[in-house]
């Protein structure tokens, strides 16, 4: 058995050794929502979805990251997030947001395809009250909201589009014990990868194990970016990022079933590496291991 | 990158086969128990990779009406989210306007990696344009900031994202963040209160 494993796993490292290494990527817009109201925030994604369509850059899919703040539990049996205005949004009028950035992403349409990817994050969940069963439930039910997205996507003959979701886990900000509900809920409904654009806070730039910020373990950051349906798309604003998210890799590889890979990078404009060089940053390090996606906060 | 991910695709499923096989590849206590890996990945990338470039509906989707609620000028608690990253900055107060078309949205603190440099960000929408921008400004070892005093309510929503922020440095000395130049000044004791 064991040998028969041992086998397999050496053709995937062929399959792996086949791919094309990317060059760096183009970076793409990834918004930041300050909603106000929901017909606003309606109202914003579809001039989102319209911009993301006119500026896309190549034929490849590339991921419309709509971060629309910290997971909330709004009352007994409604989820959603409250956005960086301070307004709180129920699921409902998030999946309605979607829809209209799937909208304006048709109506604007060019070329290549979109992964409209429904954002949220760990920022104090729960000190707003929310226990780790409610982060669970946050998670099953973004899912959940993605694969709605989806089948509004399918209804409308939007074929070049497809939807996912996805979390600003930072370490700082929520215990790891709570914020792995979050990748765990999305895992049992799922539907949704679950991209984790957050940091890997404090964690050791070397070696291949170690603590991070907020008692977090470096496990804890390979769970949130791999476990399940979760791929990371890590921020990578200053070089120490790339070497603390090369230990989330070797760390992951050394102590599970492996294959751990980079959907591609989360960038910012005003840091320390330029979109372009985040990707080659973390790509230098991580040879053939890193996707051609490149989001950006302020691009 | 669609032949990259067809390949992850495989590789997935290849991974998959192996845990499934038992073949010593148990995980590592740390993430305590059975822990989905990349298996679980294989189906949605393979939805992912499948999708179109072009949409099977030609017709247009109705817009929706536009919708731009001013946002009056308010600073922003503790238990506000905050879209900045700690890693780049340590946020101790942030403060928001709109007038429908454009925003404004400081946060003060300290740099994520250096708790004696003060820093605020600034992000900036606009919405009409399509554009967000997100700047960092260092102002020294000033240690963490906060924003002491800054323009509130409805008749600043235009003025005030030009405007200027008072802010407290670590040690008690006040600065001033120009948002037009957004630039901060060290000499605050020759600048107007907002």
């Amino acid at each position: 058995m064991r040998l028969l494993a041992c086998t397999v796993v050496a053709a995937a490292g062929v399959l792996v050794s086949a791919a094309v290494v990317a060059a760096t990527p183009n970076p793409v817009t990834a918004w930041y929502m300050y909603g106000g109201s929901p017909s606003e925030l309606r109202s914003n994604a579809y001039a989102h979805g319209c911009d993301f369509a006119q500026g896309q850059p190549g034929t490849n899919m590339r991921v419309l990251l709509l971060d629309f703040g910290a997971a909330r539990k709004l009352d007994s049996s409604t989820w959603g997030a409250v956005d960086f205005s301070n307004t709180r949004f129920s699921n409902a009028d998030i999946l309605a947001a979607l829809e209209r950035a799937a909208d304006g992403y048709h109506n604007c349409h060019v070329r290549g395809s979109v992964d409209i990817v429904y954002g949220n994050s760990n920022f104090h969940l729960s000190s707003s009250g929310m226990a780790a069963t409610d982060a669970w439930w946050a998670g099953y039910h973004q899912s959940r909201r993605s694969e709605n997205l989806a089948d509004y996507q399918a209804s409308n003959g939007y074929s070049s589009q497809t939807s996912d979701a996805a979390s600003d886990m930072e370490p700082s900000w929520e215990s790891a014990a709570v914020t792995k509900q979050l990748v765990s809920g999305d895992q049992a409904q799922g539907w949704a990868l679950y991209y984790d654009f957050g940091s890997a806070d404090g964690c050791p730039q070397s070696g291949s194990a170690g603590g991070c910020n907020n008692g977090w373990h470096i496990s804890d950051v390979g769970y949130v970016s791999y476990a399940g349906l979760a791929l990371p798309l890590p921020e990578i604003y200053y070089t120490a990022n790339a070497n603390q998210w090369t230990v989330v890799r070797k760390w992951w590889n050394a102590n599970t079933h492996g294959g751990y890979f980079f959907l591609g990078v989360t960038a910012s404009t005003g840091v320390g590496l330029t979109p372009a060089s985040s990707w080659t940053a973390l790509s230098s390090l991580n040879n053939g291991l890193v996707e051609s996606e490149l989001a950006c906060f302020g691009c | 990158m669609l032949r990259l991910l067809s390949a992850r695709v495989g590789v997935a499923a290849l991974v998959g086969l192996a845990a499934g096989a038992g073949g010593g590849f148990a995980l590592a206590d740390a993430i305590g128990g059975s822990v989905p890996g990349p298996a679980s990945k294989a189906a949605a990338l393979d939805r992912r990779a499948s999708v179109a470039t072009t949409d099977s509906n030609t017709a247009p989707a109705p817009a929706p009406e536009t919708a731009s609620r001013p946002i009056p000028a308010r600073m922003l608690g503790d238990d506000v989210p905050v879209p900045v990253s700690p890693s780049v900055l340590r946020v101790r107060n942030g403060w928001l306007v709109s007038d429908g078309e454009t925003l404004v949205a400081v946060y003060a603190g300290a740099a994520g990696d250096e708790p004696s440099v003060g820093r605020v960000v600034i992000v900036r929408q606009n919405l009409a344009a399509g554009k967000q921008t997100v700047r960092v400004v260092d102002a020294g070892f000033t240690g963490a900031l906060a924003i002491a005093a800054a323009p509130l309510g409805r008749a600043v929503e235009t003025s005030a994202q030009t405007g200027t922020l008072r802010l407290r440095a670590g040690g008690g000395g006040l600065l001033t963040l120009d948002l037009g130049s957004e630039r901060v000044s060290h000499d605050a004791h020759t600048a107007r209160l907002p």
